[in-house]
């Protein structure tokens, strides 16, 4: 095995009293892949951030090149040779490509910046590499795929001896990601390593020397690839924590009156012909990586994204498209993904937020019944036992799980038929996702048909009655009838078959 | 094909449009004493517009810009008026007074953290009081407008003696200076970066703090540059000098291509976008016009490129993912 480049030892991070990372170990050699696991809240992002300065730790200690290291803040990480490859925003899309891989340490001479030098510096760069750039290209001209490219190279200008890939693939074609894997391959073959953080298992498989397991902030694993199997990997990253109740779930296809139906939607660039039926008080989960379109159909139906083709039809009516009001005159409601920015205005108090949604009955010619709006503020406090029980807080004072409650609130003093779930319990406790599971089933008594985008495996199995997986746009497989678990999602998620004779059945 | 360039063709082109078409149809308009006027009369706003490109390039804006350059030019006038300071002195007094305003906008903008615009907005006002307080005042205490009898200030306002005026040379030599500040060198390029996406630009080590406070003395520096060549031109102060020159200044930078969420613009830009509005105001005079239908033809121009900018923009992206969409297609199929 080649020199060891870093290592981590009993890296402890507690947050709050809670063990966000208990003694984990993490090495990485020169020249060397390795992937990091875990599912979401697992540490993979604590441990990132330890390594790379933001957060400090609260135990352990790091080795870089067989010397002890502090890495205080990210200059630190910077001068060691760490360096992230962040998603996108991080460039200046109004500056060249050259302009921003010497930014801040531009080659200039009284403030005069030497752009030929720089141009040439950085041509021969990427003809080292052999991207497919151009040194003078603006930025914004360039693809998700080419900026990323650009990133790399800023890593590699500053010296970086050690890449952390967080997610990279998640916004690139099939074909970018091709390229991309191929530049990870030439940078190992120069000795630069690379930690990758991915969910996709497929690309774990195919790009990585070793795969590092994290589960609850404990190492479970930290494996050669060639001594292990995907399947494996996902036992791993699931533990044996949740009982076999909540480990899996039996479906039942409903024989109820269908609701809502899409048809052929597609939305080029984001999803493509997706076709599903939601029956009364039923609840179907649309799971699947970031990037995989789950939102996007979602808002697509609600009417706040456009759609190129396909029916969205809701009891035999086509509805229109991109019409909010048409689809909330027809029942519908969203729990959009985003609270803070979509669901709620954090500096208006609880009942003015839910009179957003309820203007049409509270005022008149414009005028707005304040008495009305006082006794709704109030009805839904006792709706959805809201703490502190006190409708006139302002919103952005109460803690995540009641301000859930309150964009919950604004749709259920509606006649709601159809209500679009984005990511519920996203920063909630525990105790307020149980109260809004509650909601979620007590809506499903009335009838309503609830349609629910999640990514928490727990959280899919806890509520769903149907699940339905997409991909890259597409759905690849739907969940309806008998028992499904944890490890048939999480693959299906990362698009591996568990059987053949499952592969002849979706390919 | 870019936005800025694209930008930058239609600017050029509705310049040239308007010359063919004021040069078709009036005999005065394209006489070199028009041309040599008209290249004066926006000397002023000129400069002030190329210092305001500056913080808009930022992200920012200068609403104050105008009343600073009444401010210094009051004080310059005060001084002479009152004092037997040398002009010397006076001038430096008077560039003093302007940096400290850059300076209290950049203060208030980047260590206060106060929005440009209300924070210039704020500035502006106390430097509109200030002038009243400057002004130069009769027996009886009302303000008067005196003339500034000095032959150096006068010359200012001078030509070369073949038309050109100084004025016109120091508003183009402040343009090519700044045009090469911003493309060429450190500080300037750094202008945009905050400007474009301020916190990868604080990633890579450039301070929000120095980038605010350089935009506002260079527009404070400007308004100093414009006080002095107001004076030299009109060799006396009112209180009024100055108001809504910002506007202008705004509008012309506007036209030429600065984007107000920032990192867009320069200052050849500014400068069509200068010309454009002076050749519609002398344009249109020709024909009897008032001066408020350049004022109408202006804004709605502005308009229609801000509605370009962001249809544009909206466009482009989507051009991208369809593009990435169709790449994907075409991959599933083969």
């Amino acid at each position: 095995m080649a020199e060891t480049l870093l290592e981590m030892k009993n890296i402890e991070k507690i947050f709050a009293h809670v063990h966000a990372l208990d003694h984990v170990n993490f090495e990485i050699c020169k020249g060397e892949v390795v992937s990091l696991l875990g599912e979401n809240g697992a540490g993979k992002s604590t441990l990132i951030k330890i390594l790379t300065g933001v957060y400090p730790k609260d135990g352990g200690e790091i080795f870089f090149e067989g010397k002890q290291v502090e890495i205080d803040n990210k200059h630190d990480a910077e001068k060691l040779g760490i360096a992230v490859i962040f998603q996108e925003l991080s460039l200046i899309p109004t500056l060249s490509v050259t302009q921003n891989i010497m930014l801040g340490k531009e080659m200039s001479t009284l403030g005069m910046i030497h752009y030929s030098a720089e141009k040439k510096k950085i041509a021969e760069l990427i003809q080292r590499y052999d991207f497919p750039l151009e040194a003078d290209a603006i930025v914004e001209t360039l693809s998700v795929a080419q900026r990323q490219m650009v990133e790399i190279l800023k890593a590699l200008s500053a010296d970086a001896k050690l890449i952390i890939m967080d997610e990279p693939t998640a916004s690139l074609s099939r074909k970018e990601s091709e390229v991309l894997y191929k530049i990870i391959n030439q940078l190992r073959d120069q000795g630069v390593s690379i930690i990758y953080i991915s969910h996709r298992l497929e690309e774990v498989f195919n790009l990585a020397d070793r795969i590092a397991i994290l589960r609850d902030g404990k190492n479970v694993g930290l494996v050669d690839r060639e001594e292990i199997v995907p399947g494996d990997v996902v036992k791993m990253m699931i533990g044996k924590r949740l009982s076999e109740a909540t480990a899996s779930r039996n479906l039942t296809l409903s024989d109820k009156e269908v609701v809502l139906e899409v048809k052929n939607l597609t939305h080029l660039g984001y999803y493509e012909n997706v076709s599903f039926q939601v029956h009364a008080g039923e609840v179907l989960v649309l799971t699947g990586l970031v990037g995989s379109g789950r939102t996007e159909v979602l808002r697509s139906i609600f009417g706040a994204d456009p759609y190129d083709s396909g029916q969205v039809i809701y009891r035999g009516e086509v509805l229109k498209k991109n019409r909010i009001k048409h689809t909330v005159s027809k029942g519908f409601g969203l729990i959009p993904e985003d609270r803070r920015t979509q669901g709620f205005a954090p500096l208006l108090s609880v009942t003015r937020n839910v009179a957003v949604t309820n203007y049409d009955a509270l005022a008149h010619m414009g005028f707005v019944n304040r008495a009305k709006e006082d006794e709704l503020g109030e009805a839904v406090v006792g709706m959805v036992d809201l703490r502190p029980a006190n409708p006139n807080v302002a919103v952005g004072n109460l803690s995540g799980g009641n301000q859930q409650k309150v964009v919950l609130g604004k749709w259920l003093t509606r006649d709601l038929n159809v209500i679009l779930i984005d990511e519920p319990t996203v920063g909630i406790d525990i105790g307020a996702k149980d109260e809004i599971y509650d909601f979620i089933e007590k809506m499903t008594m009335q009838g309503i048909a609830v349609l629910m985008v999640s990514s928490d495996i727990a959280e899919v199995l806890r509520v769903a009655h149907r699940i339905i997986v997409m991909k890259e746009g597409r759905v690849i497989r739907e969940f309806h009838d008998g028992a499904v678990t944890q490890e048939q999602i999480l693959l299906a998620q990362s698009g591996l078959k568990e059987q053949a004779k499952e592969e002849a059945q979706y390919e | 094909m870019r936005q800025e360039t694209l930008r930058r063709i239609i600017s050029f082109a509705l310049l040239v449009i308007l010359l063919v078409i004021f040069s078709a149809t009036s005999d005065t308009f394209l006489t070199a004493n028009n041309i040599m006027n008209l290249l004066r009369e926006c000397s002023v706003v000129g400069t002030l517009a190329i210092g305001v490109t500056m913080c808009i390039i930022t992200g920012g804006n200068d609403l104050s810009c105008g009343a600073l350059l009444g401010l210094v030019s009051m004080v310059i006038a005060n001084l002479y008026h009152y004092t037997a300071f040398s002009l010397e002195l006076i001038l430096a007094v008077g560039l003093l007074t302007a940096l400290l305003g850059g300076l209290l906008n950049g203060i208030c903008i980047s260590v206060l953290k106060i929005p440009d615009f209300v924070a210039t907005l704020s500035t502006g006002m106390i430097f509109t009081g200030l002038i009243y307080l400057f002004a130069i005042r009769n027996e009886s205490g009302l303000i008067t407008s005196e003339t500034i009898r000095n032959e150096t200030i006068a010359s200012w306002g001078g030509s070369f003696g073949n038309g050109l005026y100084y004025s016109t040379v120091v508003f183009f030599v402040v343009a090519i200076i700044a045009q090469v500040y911003l493309k060429h060198t450190k500080s300037g390029t750094y202008l945009y970066a905050m400007g474009a996406n301020r916190k990868s630009a604080e990633y890579s080590g450039i301070s929000f703090v120095k980038t605010k406070i350089t935009a506002f003395m260079i527009s404070a520096g400007t308004a100093f540059i414009g006080a002095l060549l107001l004076l030299g031109r009109n060799r006396a102060v009112e209180t009024a000098t100055g108001t809504g020159l910002e506007f202008q200044a705004i509008s012309a930078t506007v036209i030429g291509g600065c984007a107000f969420s920032g990192g867009r613009g320069d200052a050849i830009g500014t400068v069509i976008g200068v010309l454009f509005m002076q050749v519609l105001r002398n344009g249109i005079l020709k024909y009897n016009f008032s001066t408020q239908t350049q004022s109408v033809i202006s804004g709605v121009v502005i308009v229609v490129m801000l509605i370009f900018d962001a249809y544009y923009n909206e466009y482009m992206q989507k051009k991208t993912t369809k593009a990435s969409a169709v790449a994907r297609e075409k991959k599933a199929v083969n």
